[in-house]
């Protein structure tokens, strides 16, 4: 499995820059995501990588060799693209089968008959017949193998998609938001079955979406990218328990961790706008103002004012087994009853809170599950030990 | 009171029976004049000029043709020179449907990718098929033309002398060819560069990821994408080339000794020249069925296409 190295690698549209400056590597076997809004770059990057995208900047290595200049079929990979790209004109099976005849293809087969005939032989070669047998076998397409993409579901045609890529047994694969076609309930299965695919074959697999939930259940490791840049690289739990900064906070989780600026005042003391305080105490940073960062099901929601941070309920959103409560905190002027839901802070409990919209309420949270980040860098700070005098 | 309950009663239901009345006879209404217009305009000439050519009717004398059964087709088929003109039709239908879909497609190819001074390139290469068709034999006329035309300037300089394109046996057929290539293959070039532009490249970039080469992806994604219009824009072109009259007619009159004669030029002669419209009508309904054969492998193919790609 080859070993792919990026460095300094840039891709520029005329004067647009749309990946300035990417250094990383992708390990042998890993199931890299690679997460960002659209936009972001990050498919430019997959095809960069199967070299379907000319690179403007710095190398591609692949085992340590540069492999900007490689045609997509000497690079060994296999892709896997958003809209499947299957061959319409071809059945299942001449789908699967196509890599492998077009391994067995030679320069003089383009002589006309020589094509139909190699073609035909190719097609009746035992051997190319028991690896498409077996590829549909795995996958599930065995009863699907003599249709056509055209009278295929989604979920079917994304199957044969993948199984085209599996049949050359590639050493890298490359997937484009390959489940944003698909509904809902087929994403969730695609998205296991996808992730048993890894598992089995062992292949390094490098994976595109937008989709935080995808990235989060499916991957070994992330890159979070924003304009072209990495926000923070680190596995599924890193990127959501230690984000490197406020887009990746905002980014990963459903509802997104909740960014509140503060003043820090004497005495561990949290201020936010004109009227609400707060003691915090645990470890700060040596900053007089920042961002405090609580994912929503680290806040604890009271009716009344048992919690630390007054506040009042705006919205209820009840998902079944849980509820997510959007609360505003009590910080506004009397009389402000913006509707505004940007600066909500959210929280997830399990059940019912028995609470209704307008209702007072209050919030708190164990300082351990405090994240600070710097109010002009969006950067992650590190807290320091608990401190008892104010920042000047 | 009861007597008024009772209009009342009434009046929606007969509101509704007239909407019910109208949505019934609606559709007919909005189809009756398109149907009209078929019936008037094809239909009936269609149907008189079949009845016709059973007939013994004469341009002197147009409406007092006597029927005379299959006497006309009899004839026909008796006549050698029929044979030369339906050999001279297929022929010329052939050979135009061939370098005419084959160039179009070469120019489309050209300028399907982007180049500088595509759009003007495009312009100049629409210039054959925007001429309506006696100013192109007219411009062609003069490239043809022996003592001054450009195209005997070059074979001049090339050593080959002035040649009679248009009144020799052996160029007539194949001048008549080249403005009619000259004509359609822009309207081929237009088709098949829509057609270029509507295949997915995703598919593209998937078969060269599996190891296609450019070759390759020509033979196995661009070619079936642009198939059933290259099928269409040949039957096109097969029909109007049975049916063309005004380039052939003015460039050679269907000479030199009638090896330029199409069935319509034919058609024009028997008619018109020896006013026998019952044996025109003949003429005419052998041309309908070269053309509904035409229609019928096309037809046959896209069937067969449909059925291979539903399963």
């Amino acid at each position: 499995m080859p070993h792919i190295e990026f460095r300094k690698v840039a891709k520029s549209f005329g004067h647009n820059t749309v990946i300035g400056g990417f250094d990383a590597s992708v390990e042998d076997g890993e199931f890299l995501v690679l997460l960002g809004p659209s936009g972001c770059g990050k498919s430019t990057l997959l095809r960069m990588i199967a070299g379907l995208t000319e690179i403007s900047g710095g190398s591609l290595l692949f085992d340590g060799h540069v492999a900007n200049d490689w045609t997509p079929h000497q690079r060994g990979v296999a892709f896997v693209f958003q809209s499947y790209a299957l061959y319409p004109h071809m059945t299942v099976r001449g789908n699967i089968a196509f890599p492998l005849v077009m391994d067995r293809f030679r320069k003089w087969h383009h002589i006309p008959v020589v094509n139909a005939i190699q073609r035909w032989r190719a097609m009746r070669d035992p051997e190319l017949a028991a690896s498409v047998e077996r590829i549909a076998r795995q996958l599930e397409l065995e009863p699907l193998l003599d249709r056509r993409p055209a009278s295929l579901s989604g979920g079917q045609r994304q199957r044969v998609a993948l199984a085209r890529s599996l049949v050359r047994n590639p050493s890298l694969y490359l997937l484009d938001e390959p489940l944003s076609n698909l509904d809902a309930k087929l994403r969730t299965q695609m998205r296991s079955e996808i992730s048993t695919l890894h598992r089995e074959v062992g292949k390094t697999f490098i994976y595109v979406t937008h989709d935080q939930v995808e990235a989060m259940t499916m991957a070994t490791r992330i890159i979070v990218m924003n304009h072209g840049e990495i926000q923070q690289v680190d596995t599924p739990d890193g990127i959501y328990d230690q984000p490197a900064n406020t887009f990746v906070a905002r980014f990963v989780g459903a509802p997104p961790m909740n960014l509140i600026p503060v003043r820090l005042a004497e005495g561990s003391r949290l201020e936010v706008g004109a009227s609400l305080a707060w003691t915090h105490a645990g470890p700060l940073p040596a900053a007089p103002a920042a961002i405090l960062g609580v994912r929503p099901e680290k806040l604890r929601l009271f009716s009344g004012t048992g919690g630390m941070i007054a506040a009042q309920v705006i919205v209820i959103e009840r998902l079944g087994a849980e509820t997510v409560v959007g609360c505003r905190l009590d910080d506004r002027p009397a009389g402000d009853h913006g509707l505004n839901t940007d600066d909500l802070v959210f929280v997830r409990i399990a059940g019912h809170p028995g609470l209704h919209h307008g209702d007072a309420c209050s919030l708190s949270y164990a300082v351990e599950d405090a994240a600070w980040f710097d109010s002009a860098s969006g950067r992650r700070l590190e807290a320091g030990p608990v401190r008892h005098n104010p920042v000047a | 009171m009861t007597g008024t309950a009772g209009h009342q009663t009434v009046t929606p239901g007969r509101g509704r029976r007239r909407t019910v009345h109208l949505e019934r006879w609606l559709p007919y209404a909005f189809v009756a004049l398109p149907f009209g217009y078929l019936v008037l305009f094809m239909f009936w000439p269609l149907t008189d000029q079949m009845l016709m050519s059973f007939a013994d009717t004469k341009l002197m004398n147009p409406n007092a043709g006597k029927f005379i059964g299959l006497d006309n087709y009899r004839r026909l088929v008796a006549d050698p020179q029929f044979y030369t003109t339906l050999r001279i039709t297929i022929v010329y239908t052939v050979l135009a449907v061939l370098f005419g879909v084959g160039l179009g497609v070469i120019a489309a190819f050209a300028i399907d990718r982007p180049f500088r001074g595509r759009a003007a390139v495009r312009a100049v290469l629409l210039f054959g098929w925007a001429v309506p068709g006696v100013a192109a034999a007219l411009i062609w006329l003069w490239i043809f033309n022996l003592p001054s035309g450009v195209l005997n300037d070059i074979t001049q300089a090339m050593g080959l002398g002035r040649l009679r394109w248009t009144n020799s046996l052996g160029l007539a057929l194949p001048s008549i060819l080249i403005v009619t290539v000259w004509q359609v293959s822009p309207f081929v070039m237009l088709v098949v560069l829509a057609a270029l532009q509507s295949v997915p490249e995703e598919v593209r970039e998937a078969a060269r990821i599996d190891g296609a080469d450019a070759l390759n992806v020509f033979r196995n994604v661009t070619l079936p994408h642009i198939l059933p219009t290259l099928q269409l824009v040949s039957l096109l072109i097969a029909v109007w080339s049975i049916r063309r009259f005004d380039v052939i007619y003015l460039l050679t009159g269907g000479g030199p000794i009638g090896s330029t004669s199409t069935l319509v030029v034919e058609l024009r002669q028997t008619a018109f020249e020896d006013f026998n419209l019952g044996m025109a009508s003949a003429y005419g309904a052998v041309g309908l069925v070269l053309a509904l054969l035409v229609a019928l492998v096309h037809f046959l193919f896209e069937r067969h296409r449909a059925r291979v790609m539903s399963r």
